[in-house]
């Protein structure tokens, strides 16, 4: 399952989860400031605190911010 | 091979030009598509609080830009926000925006496609980019809960964020390399938070750390001293400039890299406006903007009402 590490007034978290939507890639959204262990998972992921939006399949490869080419290479879109 | 699509009106950029030039059009039942590559709301989207559009008191960028999209949206304006706009030719009749998923053919082109921030223009720019170099208060301030945080700018934009950023910071400097040019208001209201530093007349010299931002080198041109600031991140809000490298080879550009149209948004070119920052004028608010999309928007259907009877004549 894709995972995306989101905080609500992110505005590139609201695009990033946009477009997964566009593309029916179905995914779990992860509230960063609702869920300290997202937001651990996601810092150990990233090496930096509140890195979002940060895409992942598998919580080792991932991708930051929208970056269309790089979602669709990581989704095999 | 692409597939060819024909649209009444097509809108390069969705900000407040874009979104009210959709609406207008939408609401005058004309084909409409919108095309943006970045943020539904350009520069708004990540706009905190904005306190001078007529009608609200105090609304938050995104909320304002989010009523106007289902505005533009419930009157038929169709908005696709993930097809990036290859090439565009203006001159030919219809005009052709290809994108990389399509071509489209359009009887009248109304480009809106706003500013871009500069960024910073140091070559450590893009070590510490996302590592402590942000560009986005709104996704990144958090990271920033009880640390320290510069600001780089000195328009309503850098101040409004660095009004924003107080709540997280327990120290922010504003560095600008001259003086504020930000409104009163939000000047005081900056001035009187004691956990902030105005540092003014003040270059950025040097970004400075191992993984991450751990210092910033600056400046003081009055003073003539050179100072080190430990800091966790910086927000950097030093201006923007206009987005028109896709229109270079179609449209003549004035100096500053706008299109040159007067109040009615015509371009030298028939059935192609230029409506919001994008076009030069003078003064670049989000109710001229949404002045600009209305006049482009009514204008493009003159325009197009003539181009109908003039088939309809032969």
């Amino acid at each position: 399952m894709v995972k995306v590490y989101t905080i609500q007034s992110c505005p590139w978290c609201a695009k990033v989860k946009r477009f997964l939507k566009s593309k029916d890639v179905e995914f779990e959204e992860l509230d960063l400031e609702k869920d300290p262990a997202a937001r651990e998972a996601c810092k150990k992921m990233t090496g930096m605190d509140w890195a979002v939006p940060a895409t992942t399949i598998d919580g080792v490869n991932y991708v930051l911010d929208y970056d269309k080419e790089a979602l669709d290479k990581l989704l095999c879109l | 091979m692409k597939e060819r699509i024909h649209k009444d009106v097509v809108i390069i950029g969705a900000g407040m030009a874009g979104l009210t030039a959709a609406l207008y059009c939408g609401r005058m039942n004309l084909d409409t598509l919108v095309l943006e590559n970045g943020l539904i709301g350009g520069q708004i989207a990540n706009a905190t609080d904005i306190e001078n559009y007529p009608g609200f008191v105090s609304v938050r960028g995104g909320d304002l830009i989010s009523t106007i999209q289902t505005q533009a949206e419930n009157f038929g304006a169709v908005i696709d926000e993930f097809d990036e706009i290859e090439k565009v030719s203006l001159k030919t009749s219809p005009k052709i925006i290809e994108t990389q998923e399509r071509i489209y053919e359009a009887d009248v082109v109304i480009i809106a496609s706003g500013m871009n921030r500069r960024k910073l223009p140091l070559p450590e720019e893009k070590k510490f980019s996302g590592r402590g170099v942000h560009y986005c208060e709104l996704c990144d301030g958090h990271a920033y809960d009880g640390k320290i945080i510069a600001v780089a700018g000195g328009g309503n934009a850098a101040v409004d964020a660095a009004n924003f950023l107080t709540k997280y910071a327990k120290k922010l400097y504003l560095i600008h390399r001259s003086e504020l040019r930000a409104d009163d208001f939000s000047q005081k209201r900056l001035r009187a938070n004691e956990k902030v530093t105005i540092m003014l007349q003040t270059d950025i010299k040097a970004l400075r750390g191992d993984k991450r931002l751990e210092e910033v080198e600056v400046f003081d041109k009055k003073s003539g001293e050179t100072k080190t600031l430990s800091i966790d991140g910086i927000f950097v809000n030093i201006g923007v400039e206009p987005n028109t490298q896709l229109f270079k080879d179609e449209l003549t550009l004035t100096a500053s890299g706008r299109i040159p149209a007067g109040e009615d948004c015509k371009t030298e070119i028939a059935g192609v406006f230029a409506a919001g920052d994008v076009r030069e004028k003078e003064i670049r608010q989000l109710t001229t903007a949404a002045a600009d999309g209305t006049t482009a928007a009514l204008l493009a259907e003159k325009y197009l009402s003539k181009l109908k009877e003039t088939d309809l004549n032969g």
